[in-house]
Formats: C-alpha cells, sequence, structure tokens
C-alpha cells in the first residue's frame, strides 16, 4: 500500500498563491483559494465502440479565490495562474470583481449580508492510501481485461446486443489556502461499471451493476466478479411484466435504501435550502420523521466511498453527522457560508462540481444504520410485495417530501415467498414520512455505493456514495 | 501553447489529431429573495487534443483524448500527447477517415457582452408581477460567451463563438402557512425578456393552484397532456434513435425510408435539425469536430430519412457529410390545439423529474402538478406518477401545430399521449 502523492504542479504555484492570498488580503477581509489538480482516466469497452479519455468526472486543474467584504461574497475562477505573476492576477481579479459590483449597482441590488468567515489556524496534510495509482497503472493490461469482461457477457448473456463495462480512475489533488489555513489533500478513487444490454422480440433492456471505492486500480477485481449479477439482472428485464400500479409491501436492496437516504433526507437537510426557506426539514428538528428503526448517517467519514475526503472545499473538516435517530429528526449538514447564515457550524460538506463552479451544501456518504433482521426474515414476512434491486435514478423534493425513484425490477413476494415474477421499471412515490415511518425492519448487513454523480436540481454534478441495509417499508409503485 | 503545441503534434508520428481551444468568460450572480448572495466570475480555457492511431494493417483506428493546460511547459504537453499515443494504439475501433475541410458560408457568430446579458436577467427578474402570497424565492443567472476553435489534422481550422446562458428560478407560493414552490430552468443564448417574463408570470399564476391540489386519482390508463419543457423528452427520444451511435450499436432497429411509429391514429412526425434557431444556446457555425451545421431533415411525416452523429458512427453507416446536430425543428401534421384539449386527460406541468429512457422508451415522472380533466370537470391534482413505453405510444402520439421554444428545441406546444399508466398519489 502506497500513499497517494500530493501535486508536485500545487506544491510548485503555491508560494505564488500564498502571494496571491496576502495581496487580496488588503483589499478584502477574508480571502481563500482552492488549487486542485487532479488527473485520471476513463475507458469504455464495448462490443462495437471503444474509447480512452484522460478525463473523469472530476479531472481537473484549476483556482478559485473567494473573497469576502461589506458583507458580500464574491469569487473569481481561473485556470492560468502563473505563480511568479501574482500581481497580474491579483488586478485581473479585483477588475473583474469590481466590474460585477458596477452592474450591480446599476441594478440597486442588494446584498444579503453575511459576516466573515472565521479563520482559525489549520495546518493539513492528508495523503490517503492507494495500492495502483492511475498515472502508474498498465493500461494494456487494463483495456485487455475490461474486453474480457465484455466478451465473456456477450458470451455467457442471452439475447445480447452488447456487454460494455467501463472503469475510470481519478487522483484527487487540492490545496486550500488562507492567511491562517494551510490545508493539502491527496486521494484516489475508482468506480467501475457493467452494463449489458439485451434486445428480445424488439423489447430492449439494460442493466448496470458496479464497483468504487476510494481505491485505485485494484479495484477492477471487484468489478470482474459482478458480471453474472449483471447478466441475470438484464435477463430478469427481458422477461419482465409491468407492475400493477398500487402500494405494497416493499423490500429494498442496500442500492435502493441508499437512493431513499439520499433522496428522502439527503437532500431534505441540506442546510443551504435551509437558508432560502426551501427544505421542510427545518421545521422537523427534534421531531419524527421515520421509525425507530431509521437511523441516517451523513459524512465523508462516516464510510471510506469515492467521497471521503480530509477536508471540503471550503476547508473544513471532514466529519460525521447523524441526521436521523432512531426516527428523530437531530440535525442537517453545513457549507460554511450556509452555517454563518444559520448561527451553526459547517459540518464539512461545502462541495463545488469543480474550481469554477459554486461551493453548495452537498453530500458525501449518505447511509442508513443496519437493523437485526435478515433478508429471508423480512421476505417471510411480507404477504404481497415487492423486492426492490437496482436504482436507475430518483429525484428530490426538500419543500413538500415527495419522492421519486426509478427502480429497475421488482421481485413479487406472495405469502412469504418469491413467487420468480419480475416487474420493471418501477416508479417508486410517495411522501417521506409517510414511508420512512413504514419502514418495519432491517438486515444486519450493509452495503455503499458510489458509481453515480448528484446533482443540486439539474446541475453542479459531484461524486457522492450512499447506501444501508435491506429495508422493509410500504410505498406506491407505478 | 497553441504554436508549441501543433508543432509537437505535427511531429509525433500520430496518423491524426484534433485540438479543441475553448476560452470561456462566465458571470454569475445567485440571489436569495433578490438579495444578492453571491456573485461569480470565470475566465478558463481548455485546450483538448484528440490523438489517433492507425493499425498495422489499417482495419483498426483507435483514439485518446486529453487535455493540456494552459500553463503547461512544452515538456508538459509533449509528455500528454506521448501518453495520449501509447493509449489510442490500444483502442481497436473499426478504421475510418477523418473529416476533411468542408467548404461552408462565413459564419462570424454572435458576439455578445456577458455583462449587458447578466444585467437583463438581473433587470426582468426585478420587473416580475410578485404579490404577497406568490414571489420568487431565489434565482441563479449564469452569463457565457465561448470562443471555440478546431484544428485538425487534415487541414480544418474553424472557430465558432456563440453566446450561452441559464437562469435557474424557485417560485413560492403560500397561504395560511402552507408554502410550496415550483422550480424552473431556463437556457438560452441571451435573455429572452420577453420569454422569461411571460414564462415566470404564469408560473406564479399556477403556483397558487399548487396550494389547492387533490391526490392525483388512481386513473389506470388515461391520456396525458404536456404543455412544458417535459415534451421535450418525448421529441429527444426520437432524435436520440435517429443518432448514427445508436444505429451502428444496434440500439435502434429503425431503418431509413421506414416509418419510425408503432401503431395508428397518431400526427405524423417531421423533425429537422437546424443550423440556427433564435437565441439557442447551441447556434454554433461548427461541430465539435469541425463539421460546418446545415439544415437537414432526420423524420419526414414519420419517416426515417438520416442519420446524424459524429463523424466515427456515420462513417460506419457509409454516410460522409453528417454532422453532430445542437438544434431540432419539430413539427409534423399537426391538430389545432382545442382538438387536443377534448375529452378525458391529465395535463401535467409539473413533474419532479420526467424521463425518456433512449434505450428502452420508458417514460415516467411523479407529478407535482397537474390537472385532471374529466371531461366535465377539471380536478387540481399532485403525487403519483405517469409510466408507459414511447415504442408504443410513438404511433398514437398527437400534437398541435402551434410551437414552442426550449432553448435548442423548437417542438409542439402541446403534446398527447394517449394510454398512459397512471398511478394514485398518496395523502400528505
Amino acid at each position: 500500500m502506497l500513499k497517494a502523492p500530493f501535486s508536485a504542479y500545487l506544491t510548485g504555484i503555491e508560494p505564488g498563491l500564498r502571494r496571491l492570498v496576502e495581496l487580496l488580503g488588503s483589499h478584502y477581509d477574508y480571502v481563500s483559494i482552492l488549487a486542485t489538480d487532479s488527473v485520471g482516466f476513463s475507458m469504455g469497452i464495448g462490443q462495437r465502440a471503444k474509447a480512452v479519455k484522460n478525463e473523469t468526472m472530476t479531472t481537473e486543474r484549476g483556482q478559485v479565490v473567494r473573497v469576502h467584504r461589506n458583507g458580500l461574497y464574491s469569487e473569481y475562477a481561473f485556470n492560468a495562474f502563473e505563480p511568479e505573476k501574482s500581481e497580474e492576477k491579483a488586478a485581473e481579479i479585483l477588475k473583474a470583481l469590481d466590474a460585477q459590483l458596477m452592474v450591480l449597482k446599476a441594478t440597486g441590488s442588494q446584498v444579503y449580508d453575511t459576516a466573515a468567515l472565521p479563520d482559525e489556524p489549520c495546518e493539513l496534510t492528508a495523503e490517503f492510501d492507494c495500492e495502483i495509482l492511475p498515472e502508474n497503472c498498465d493500461q494494456k493490461q487494463l483495456i485487455e481485461r475490461l474486453t474480457a469482461l465484455s466478451n465473456a457477457g456477450m458470451a455467457r448473456g442471452k439475447d445480447m446486443l452488447d456487454c460494455r463495462v467501463s472503469f475510470q480512475s481519478t487522483h484527487i489533488s487540492k490545496l486550500f489556502l488562507t492567511a491562517n489555513r494551510h490545508m493539502r489533500q491527496s486521494y484516489v478513487y475508482s468506480e467501475g461499471a457493467i452494463l449489458p444490454i439485451a434486445m428480445r422480440e424488439g423489447k430492449n433492456a439494460l442493466s448496470y451493476e458496479s464497483a468504487s471505492g476510494r481505491k485505485g486500480i485494484e479495484l477492477l477485481d471487484e468489478l470482474e466478479g459482478k458480471l453474472d449479477s449483471a447478466l441475470t439482472a438484464v435477463e430478469d428485464c427481458l422477461r419482465a411484466d409491468h407492475i400493477e400500479p398500487g402500494e405494497y409491501d416493499i423490500i429494498t436492496s442496500p442500492e435502493v435504501s441508499g437512493l431513499i437516504a439520499h433522496e428522502a433526507f439527503g437532500h431534505g437537510v441540506e442546510m443551504d435550502m435551509f437558508v432560502k426557506g426551501r427544505a421542510l426539514g427545518a421545521d422537523y428538528i427534534g421531531k419524527r420523521v421515520g421509525s425507530d428503526l431509521v437511523t441516517m448517517h451523513e459524512g465523508a467519514t462516516c464510510a471510506v466511498d469515492v467521497t471521503s475526503y480530509a477536508f471540503d472545499d471550503e476547508g473544513t473538516l471532514a466529519g460525521d453527522v447523524i441526521e436521523i435517530e432512531n426516527g428523530i429528526l437531530r440535525t442537517g449538514i453545513c457549507d460554511a457560508l450556509s452555517a454563518l447564515r444559520l448561527g451553526t457550524a459547517a459540518t464539512g460538506n461545502g462541495k463545488r462540481e469543480n474550481y469554477a463552479h459554486k461551493v453548495y451544501t452537498r453530500m458525501t456518504n449518505t447511509i442508513f444504520d443496519s437493523g437485526h433482521a435478515t433478508l429471508e426474515e423480512m421476505i417471510a414476512s411480507v404477504q404481497h410485495g415487492y423486492l426492490l434491486r437496482g436504482m436507475q435514478s430518483g429525484m428530490e423534493d426538500p419543500k413538500h417530501w415527495g419522492i421519486q425513484c426509478i427502480i429497475e425490477r421488482g421481485y413479487e413476494i406472495v405469502d412469504g415467498k418469491l413467487t420468480g415474477k419480475v416487474v420493471s421499471p418501477i416508479v417508486m412515490t410517495g411522501y417521506v414520512p409517510d414511508l420512512l415511518g413504514s419502514v418495519s425492519m432491517a438486515s444486519g448487513d450493509r452495503e455503499v455505493f458510489g458509481s453515480g454523480g448528484c446533482g443540486k436540481g439539474y446541475k453542479e454534478w459531484v461524486k457522492v456514495s450512499d447506501g444501508g441495509p435491506y429495508l422493509k417499508a410500504r410505498a406506491h409503485l407505478g | 501553447m497553441m504554436d508549441a503545441l501543433l508543432d509537437i503534434l505535427r511531429a509525433s508520428g500520430a496518423d491524426g489529431w484534433e485540438v479543441t481551444d475553448t476560452a470561456t468568460e462566465k458571470w454569475e450572480f445567485y440571489f436569495i429573495r433578490h438579495r444578492l448572495d453571491q456573485n461569480r466570475a470565470s475566465q478558463v480555457q481548455k485546450t483538448k487534443v484528440k490523438v489517433y492511431r492507425l493499425s498495422e494493417d489499417q482495419q483498426f483506428l483507435g483514439s485518446a483524448t486529453g487535455e493540456i493546460a494552459p500553463t503547461a511547459t512544452r515538456a508538459e504537453a509533449e509528455q500528454t500527447v506521448t501518453r495520449l499515443l501509447e493509449q489510442a494504439a490500444l483502442v481497436k475501433n473499426p478504421a475510418y477517415t477523418l473529416r476533411a475541410p468542408a467548404q461552408a458560408p462565413a459564419d462570424a457568430g454572435e458576439q455578445v457582452d456577458v455583462a449587458q446579458v447578466a444585467r437583463d436577467f438581473i433587470q426582468v427578474m426585478q420587473e416580475l408581477p410578485e404579490t404577497e402570497t406568490e414571489d420568487i424565492n431565489s434565482y441563479e443567472i449564469f452569463a457565457s460567451f465561448v470562443n471555440q476553435r478546431f484544428i485538425s489534422s487534415t487541414g480544418i481550422d474553424v472557430t465558432s463563438v456563440y453566446p450561452s446562458s441559464m437562469i435557474e428560478v424557485v417560485v413560492n407560493a403560500r397561504k395560511e402557512g402552507h408554502e410550496i414552490e415550483l422550480y424552473r430552468n431556463y437556457t438560452s443564448g441571451t435573455c429572452d425578456r420577453q420569454m422569461l417574463k411571460e414564462n415566470l408570470a404564469e408560473t406564479l399564476r399556477i403556483s397558487r393552484d399548487r396550494l389547492h391540489t387533490v391526490p392525483t386519482p388512481a386513473l389506470g390508463k388515461a391520456d396525458l397532456v404536456l404543455s412544458n419543457a417535459a415534451a421535450v423528452d418525448v421529441y429527444d427520444w426520437f432524435i436520440s434513435r435517429m443518432s448514427a451511435a445508436m444505429k451502428y450499436q444496434g440500439l435502434s432497429d429503425w431503418e431509413i425510408g421506414q416509418s419510425v411509429c408503432e401503431g395508428e391514429g397518431g400526427s405524423k412526425l417531421t423533425i429537422r435539425a437546424v443550423k440556427h434557431l433564435k437565441n439557442s444556446s447551441r447556434n454554433a457555425a461548427y461541430d465539435a469536430e469541425g463539421a460546418p451545421i446545415r439544415d437537414l431533415t432526420l423524420i419526414d411525416h414519420g419517416v426515417a430519412k438520416n442519420w446524424w452523429g459524429s463523424r466515427q458512427f456515420t462513417q460506419y453507416l457509409k454516410i460522409e457529410d453528417a454532422f453532430i446536430a445542437g438544434n431540432f425543428d419539430v413539427s409534423g401534421e399537426g391538430e389545432a390545439e382545442e382538438a387536443l384539449r377534448t375529452g378525458k386527460y391529465l395535463e401535467v406541468l409539473d413533474f419532479s423529474d420526467f424521463q425518456v429512457d433512449a434505450l428502452t422508451g420508458d417514460i415516467a415522472g411523479e407529478i407535482r402538478l397537474g390537472y385532471w380533466h374529466d371531461g366535465e370537470q377539471v380536478q387540481i391534482v399532485s403525487g403519483g406518477s405517469v409510466s408507459g413505453n414511447m415504442r408504443k405510444l410513438s404511433g398514437v402520439l398527437r400534437f398541435s401545430t402551434a410551437t414552442r421554444q426550449y432553448d435548442q428545441y423548437l417542438i409542439p406546444h402541446i403534446t398527447r399521449l394517449p394510454g398512459v399508466t397512471i398511478t394514485g398519489g398518496a395523502e400528505e
């Protein structure tokens, strides 16, 4: 095991960035810089098309300056910084932000008056473990293994159109500087997916099995072990019927439990939404929102997956927040500016899509706690319902606590037994407190999944992971 | 750096290469209840390089892409190109030829001042007809000006300049302590003041309806009427299935000259890729591979006419002059709006997230605000979901002659999908 080394590029420009903080400090009462240098690659292997790119969702190299003056926060993002020309960059930033103030003055815009962020001293260097760095891997061997996986899928699957396999790995390096804070972190995360696509009698179907982790290329071993379940899933989709719409007992697989955690209360307690009055959760702190079996954690340190960092994009140390404890909503997660406005503490959840994007309160790892039941006991307890597996997408609704989850497959349960009948796809909807309040069993195991991305509304995509145990609940399916 | 990079690429031994150099100037303003939360500016340059390697037997052409930072040294650029060459040799795609320069009418693009665009957005938001009970919660303004140059080993050297903007708006309505929100997101070239004003005034008006909803009845099968941006996803399903990538990979079973609509009774659809749509954010003169963009009919009265897409996949389909389309005009044998608003139907004006799966054709969405017309009365409803499959709906789909533009899509104002499954909503 080696440590993912911090970027030599960032180390090289750091003196210039420190100088920039100093120069801007004479014009503003708070200055921070986030500088990023994250490298990686992505590979997509299918039977009819293959692609290699030296980019992933999180590869980037650039800087963003945040400044505060007269109650207003402003930011300037750039990627052409020359450390010996800090004075020129400082002048460019002042000019650009002053030009924006002219527009604000001309339009008579008022400022959301906010205090300056505290700048407590912090010195931190965090380099997390990794076996094989993306920049050091044998890419020929990697492509051969991915091709073999795709070929095996084609050989073993039925009615296959393609078996696509993707793999990507990113080595993140971030530097955060203020007058008093000097924070450096580097880590590697990887993710991979198998997407078998099949067609039978004019009906297309696809499925998706993934692996992810704060790991390097060694993650591929895990992905290779998921081919059989991916092929079984697509075969199930092909033979699936449409569900009869209605309210059913459901058992959610850990992947679907994670989707519920993310959409139901993950977004619902992002506290930048509290500032805007866009989240019902603000009125429910200390109140019951789920059954006694519902306990939910959120934080970069509560699991080790794709977004388990040491500090967030505002230089706040990562944490582990218990959002719901035995059904009672305890607190939310918060970026630094929202924390100032709400008079609470930042939780290490201030994240940017990349250096050129704004910080919002964002999720990291969002996970339901385990219970004590077994999956077999849970199935045996259902008279008529579905075991739900495979997630396609979800959408948050923090204001009204509606929930939409599109789930790939439902396996019918009648009188405590799986009947073999499959339905697909399934739209699960409902009122969040009803759904979480109906949780009546939770399994003793749990899994975490980090292969997807999360948007804020329809933009600002970041990496997140979520998961939990099998949960038994009641929901509307259509 | 660009001259040095081109020298490195010419001397690299690559069988082909492409450089896309994009400079984006962006201004952003974030407001919470008309108070400025934050202002942001960015000046970012991205130089992407794609390198091609032909196999020794010339049966395969591989490629790899990477980015050269604007501050990269010559040594770093050389190192990146070397790595790309090694990677490209590992990628075994069937060989195809790279695009050659094409004659196209001169297009100077659209120069804009991002400060003025941002100012226009701010002013529109200040002029909306808010009331004590229906108002604007928050909005985020993004105004960009893009200058993109594409250079290739085959001699293409073209530049597109265009504006690209977006505004996200959250509307509230409240009554007796109960408050709801509606979310809107508009992408465009610059600020279309009139469109934005009209659309947001309408959103403010309907927001009060969201306060008075009852759970959507479990309707079983019913006709779904769409008169909002969700309909774009319906027509995008047709557009996706006419892409060369889907066809070549066996994911679209449509054939040129054959009907793309299964079943009878629907309106015959025509979809054209168009070079220019007023105030679209996709009005570039050239596509991402340097091909000049022009008007092209993809589907004519329900019959597949032309594939569209990247050089790689259109070459596989033996098409020489294709391009990656950006703007689309949907028309055909439409009907009067009144004819589409008859009988029993559910009109949904707000979904949490309406989706049409390009591969399977499955449609799904949770209803946040809908109007159930039972033939006599109208109920304002919320909750529950719609589901169905475009393969079954394509032949019975009906639409209006009147159109409405959503950024790069000009589509019928009203779309009616018969026989969609409607799941009932839960009591809140």
